[in-house]
This record gives C-alpha cells, sequence and structure tokens, in this order.
C-alpha cells in the first residue's frame, strides 16, 4: 500500500533517505528520543511536508500525484494535540471532515469509550478524552470516505494517540487499532514514545534517531536493550520472555 | 479479511428543522426591521403610502431616493461585516478576529482618506476610485497580518501578536488620517469628516447598486466557504489530510474579506465591532458549525445595522447620530467583556 524508495527531506528539519513499505492490515511504529524526526517523518507521509528526495507511493502511485481530496479518502492524519478554537460538541467534530452515517459515528465513539461524551463540547473535556475523540474523528473519515471498490481500509497515520491516555486507555486503544487494522484491513502508523507498546502492538518498527532510521524490522530485532541504551542513554533492565513474547523494558532504578 | 464497506454513506448536516428554523426567523425579524425603517424618519412616510399613491410628491421622493437606497446599503453592509467578521474568526481559529480589531478597517479608510486627498475633483477621485482604494487598503492590511499570523503559528502567543499588529496598524492609520487632515484643504477635509464618522448617509442609487451587487459576489464567495472553514478547525495539517487546500481556502476568504469590507468602509466609514459581536453571539447559540453560522452572522449583521440605523436616524431627529458611534457604543464594552471572560478562564 505504502512504499518509500529513498524518500526523505533535505532540508532542516531533515529526513536521511529510507526505503520500506507496509502492507494493509500492518501497524508500525515509529520510535525515537525527542526530535529525532518522526513528526516530520510522519507528514511526510501523509503529504503536508512532501519528501524532497526519492519517492513515496500510495498504491503504487506517487503521493504528490494524488489529488488532494482523493487522498482524503485514503488516509487520515491525527496529528498532536491541537486545541480548537471553538467549542464543537463530540459527535460533531468526529463527523468533521467527512459525512459518516450516524450509526458509524455511535459505533467508533463507543470503540473508544466516548459514548457518554458525545453531547459535551470538546473544549470541556480532559486531554485525553479530547485525544481518543481526534482519534476517531480520523478513523471515521476513512470509513465513512471509503470508496465501494477500495480493497482495504486505507492509511491512518497517529502522531503520539497515546500521549496523554491512562495506562487502561493505552491497552485499550493498541487493541482498537489493532482491531481496526485487521477488521477492515487498514494500515496504521503510530508514532509513539512508549517502547513497551511498540514491542507488544507494532508488527513493524522503524527506530529513528537524529533523522535517520536506525533499524528497522519486527520488534524484538528493533528493540534490543543495547540498542536502546545507546540511543536513548538510559539505563533500563530488559525483560525477555521465554515464551518468545514481545521484549519489555523496565527503568533500571 | 477484507470486508466490504459496511457503512452506507448518506449526508449527516445539522437537522434541516434547525437550520431553516433559525434562517427563517432572521430572515423574518429582518424583513419586519425592514418595514419599520422605511416607514420611520424625520419626514413620516409609510411605504405603504408610497405605492397607493396617498403621499406627496415629495414624500415619494425622499422615500425612493433617500431611504429606500441607505435601507439595502444598511442590509448589505451589515451583512458583510458580520460575514466577514465570522470567516475571519474561522479563519485565524479565534473568536477575537474581525475587520475593525485587525486594522483592515482603518487600512482601507486610510486608502480611501489618501485617494479623497489626493485625486478629490479628478475622475479618478470618483466613487469607483474610492471602492478601488479601500479594496488595496483592507488587501494590504490582511496581507500583513497573515503574514504575521504565520510566522507565529498557532498557540495564545499568535492571538496576543495579532491583537497587537491590530492595534499597530490602527494607530498608524489613525496617525495617517491625521497627517491627511493636516495638508487637506477646506474642501477635502468636509468631505474627509463626511465620510468618515461611519454613516450609511450617503448611500445613493448609483453608488448602493454597484455596492450591491459587489458585496454579494463576496458574500457568495464567503458562503461557499463554509464546509472548508469547518475543516480548517481541525489545524492545517490534519485539514490538508481531511482533504481541503487550505492556500485555496485563505486565498478566496482574504479577497472576498478585503473586497467586502474595503467597500463597506469606501461607502461608509468605519462602523465598529459589527463583526466581533454578531457572529460571536450567534456562535453561542447556534454552535460553531459555519454552515449555519456564516448565513446566520448576514442575516444577523443586517438586522443589527438596520435597527441601529434606523435609531441613529430617529433617536436624536431631526440630527442624526452617525451609526457608527452607537456600535462602538456598544460594541467596545462587548469586547472587554469578553477579553475578562478570557482571562478568567486562562
Amino acid at each position: 500500500m505504502l512504499t518509500l524508495h529513498q524518500a526523505g527531506f533535505t532540508t532542516t528539519p531533515s529526513i536521511a533517505p529510507l526505503d520500506g513499505t507496509l502492507r494493509p492490515g500492518e501497524l508500525l511504529a515509529i520510535v525515537g528520543p525527542n526530535g529525532a524526526g518522526k513528526s516530520t517523518l510522519l507528514s511526510m507521509l501523509s503529504g503536508f511536508r512532501p519528501c524532497e528526495q526519492g519517492e513515496l507511493h500510495l498504491d503504487g502511485k506517487p503521493l504528490d500525484e494524488w489529488p488532494i481530496t482523493t487522498l482524503a479518502n485514503r488516509r487520515a492524519l491525527v496529528a498532536q494535540q491541537e486545541l480548537p478554537g471553538f467549542d464543537w460538541q463530540t459527535f460533531e467534530l468526529v463527523s468533521l471532515g467527512s459525512n459518516p452515517c450516524s450509526a458509524l459515528v455511535v459505533e467508533l465513539l463507543h470503540d473508544l469509550d466516548l459514548t457518554h461524551l458525545a453531547k459535551r463540547s470538546v473544549l470541556s473535556l480532559s486531554g485525553g478524552e479530547r485525544q481518543r475523540v481526534m482519534i476517531a474523528r480520523g478513523v471515521c473519515q476513512l470509513l465513512s470516505r471509503r470508496s465501494s471498490t477500495a480493497k482495504d481500509g486505507g492509511l491512518l497515520l497517529l502522531d503520539e494517540p497515546t500521549s496523554a491516555l491512562d495506562i487502561g486507555q493505552q491497552q485499550r486503544l493498541m487493541r482498537q487499532l489493532r482491531a481496526w487494522a485487521e477488521r477492515h484491513c487498514m494500515a496504521i502508523v503510530c508514532v509513539l514514545h512508549d517502547l513497551n507498546l511498540a514491542s507488544t502492538y507494532a508488527d513493524q518498527v522503524w527506530l529513528l534517531h537524529q533523522g535517520r532510521r536506525i533499524a528497522q524490522g519486527n520488534p524484538a530485532q528493533v528493540l534490543t536493550p543495547r540498542r536502546i541504551e545507546e540511543i536513548y542513554q538510559v539505563n533500563i533492565n530488559h525483560i525477555a520472555r521465554e515464551d518468545l513474547s514481545p521484549p519489555q523494558f523496565l527503568l533500571a532504578p | 479479511m477484507i470486508s466490504s464497506a459496511p457503512y452506507v454513506r448518506h449526508r449527516y448536516t445539522l437537522p434541516l428543522s434547525r437550520t431553516t428554523r433559525v434562517l427563517s426567523g432572521l430572515t423574518l425579524a429582518l424583513i419586519i426591521a425592514l418595514g419599520w425603517g422605511a416607514a420611520s424618519g424625520t419626514l413620516g412616510v409609510s411605504p405603504w403610502s408610497v405605492f397607493n399613491g396617498s403621499a406627496s410628491e415629495l414624500s415619494v421622493q425622499v422615500w425612493w431616493q433617500l431611504r429606500l437606497p441607505r435601507l439595502l446599503l444598511g442590509v448589505a453592509v451589515g451583512a458583510m461585516l458580520a460575514g466577514s467578521g465570522a470567516a475571519m474568526q474561522g479563519l485565524f481559529r479565534n473568536p477575537l478576529a474581525d475587520p475593525t480589531l485587525l486594522g483592515l478597517a482603518s487600512g482601507a479608510g486610510l486608502f480611501v482618506a489618501l485617494w479623497i486627498v489626493l485625486f478629490q475633483g479628478s475622475a479618478a477621485g470618483s466613487l469607483y476610485g474610492q471602492f478601488a482604494a479601500g479594496f488595496l487598503g483592507a488587501l494590504c492590511v490582511c496581507l500583513v497580518v497573515f503574514g504575521i499570523a504565520k510566522r507565529q503559528g498557532g498557540g495564545s502567543a499568535a492571538v496576543m501578536s495579532l491583537l497587537l499588529a491590530g492595534l499597530a496598524i490602527n494607530t498608524l492609520a489613525g496617525a495617517g488620517g491625521g497627517v491627511l487632515a493636516f495638508i487637506a484643504s477646506d474642501e477635502q477635509l468636509r468631505q474627509l469628516s463626511l465620510w468618515g464618522m461611519g454613516t450609511l448617509t450617503n448611500a445613493l442609487w448609483r453608488t448602493t447598486a454597484l455596492a450591491l451587487l459587489l458585496i454579494s459576489v463576496a458574500l457568495w464567495m464567503l458562503l461557499r466557504s463554509a464546509k472548508e472553514l469547518d475543516l480548517l478547525q481541525l489545524g492545517e495539517a490534519t485539514a490538508h489530510a481531511a482533504g481541503l487546500d487550505a492556500t485555496r481556502l485563505k486565498r478566496r476568504v482574504v479577497v472576498a474579506t478585503s473586497l467586502g469590507v474595503g467597500l463597506c468602509v469606501a461607502l461608509t466609514g468605519v462602523i465598529g465591532f459589527l463583526g466581533l459581536l454578531v457572529p460571536h453571539c450567534l456562535r453561542l447559540w447556534l454552535g460553531p458549525g459555519h454552515r449555519l453560522l456564516l448565513p446566520a452572522s448576514m442575516l444577523g449583521g443586517a438586522l443589527l445595522l438596520v435597527v441601529a440605523d434606523t435609531l441613529a436616524r430617529t433617536l436624536g431627529a431631526p440630527a442624526e447620530i452617525p451609526v457608527g458611534l452607537l456600535t462602538s457604543l456598544l460594541g467596545g464594552p462587548y469586547f472587554l467583556y469578553l477579553l475578562m471572560r478570557r482571562n478568567r478562564a486562562c
């Protein structure tokens, strides 16, 4: 679905050229220290900042050749928290950017545990609640604008979707993302800070550092204790479990 | 694995009944206000007597040549100022944006004054020249303000610098106006002060007809942007991903507001706070969706200006209070109240 050939930015903030593919139903986690270029890479993938070198294809067609409205049927972006200027109702805000049937909105609100907030003003919600509203909006855009001939559910880009969530909501959201990826055959890209979440739920992990991709592959390949200690400058205790489940990390005291 | 698209697409809009109810209610109120405005004035002519022929020749003349164009101009200017206020608030994603506050109106005013002083008496000094000058002035200010907003990104710092830029432009335009008044001849000075107070007195068919036409174009451009303005509220990156060409939207709204506000200023001088007051009150009532807010603001602005102008004509009759004075007296305290409420919320 999404393919990169030596795509990158030459001007600052720069991204060194990188290759990669993302298939429908896959969840890709982009991790790395602060200022590694994660959000910049995400804005390249969304086409908001077109790549300056190499090529970036969606469905085999260069991203900058897509008409902006057609592209919106195929990929949605949930940026980092931005306060909406006016007091939209939750239900209205989720419907922005598409003409969803109300059944879809109701379902998404239910999926993200927002049903009781449907009539509330988004400005009165907490940070975590608002974050889930914005995620619901992104998914709603993809599902309601999906054409009947589309073979997959499109591309969902999320910038730190768990930054304001408690651990229960983090788990619920990541499980929900997996469920959407599977049910709608959706490709999902998440910028994540929590390595344990990336390790537990992602199919693919890209580790960025200073605008360069240091490693890519499945979580166990990428998230090795030595690499993480080196790049994040951190002391960790690593839990490698015998049942081959994904590695987990604890901060050393 | 691959599921077929399970959701039937259909248009979600506000419940039709509500949109219709609100807009037709406002239209009705506007018609009533127009009826009242048409019937009252120094010379008591009822529109009824004009049509059934019982009024005197003079009354009929006054009604057709003075009162009717004035009412129509009030509708157009009110709709334009409030509509552009609503659109600019959407564009800047900030409820404090307003053509007067950001200096658009005073920038247009300075250009028009400059035009009057430089070209008065010559062919270029005609009202059409003033229209063009007003448009140019508003456009210049709009571009400056936009440059500042762009450099600052979003957030509260941007709001502050926008308001400060507006203040600077207003001060500058005020000083420029002072200089012009200083160097102007007596005749020019008379024309300047007649025009500058913010009144609808100068309504003549010749100018009103053209203004109505151009303002309708600007209003139509704004109405067409309603859905895109909604999208822009998501933030630029997200809105882009949702299919919004923000550059095109901005260009259209900037051109429409500059055209409209420039025209209004060239015709009536600066009528303050209408663009702030009306959309803000309506947003509290109707919510922030522009598909309803924009047309409702236009109707509400027209309504408010027609009522205010009728009051201005009748309160101190036979003298006349400049209507700009009246709206500023109304809007100034409201703006202060808004600021205080915002500070408390922080």
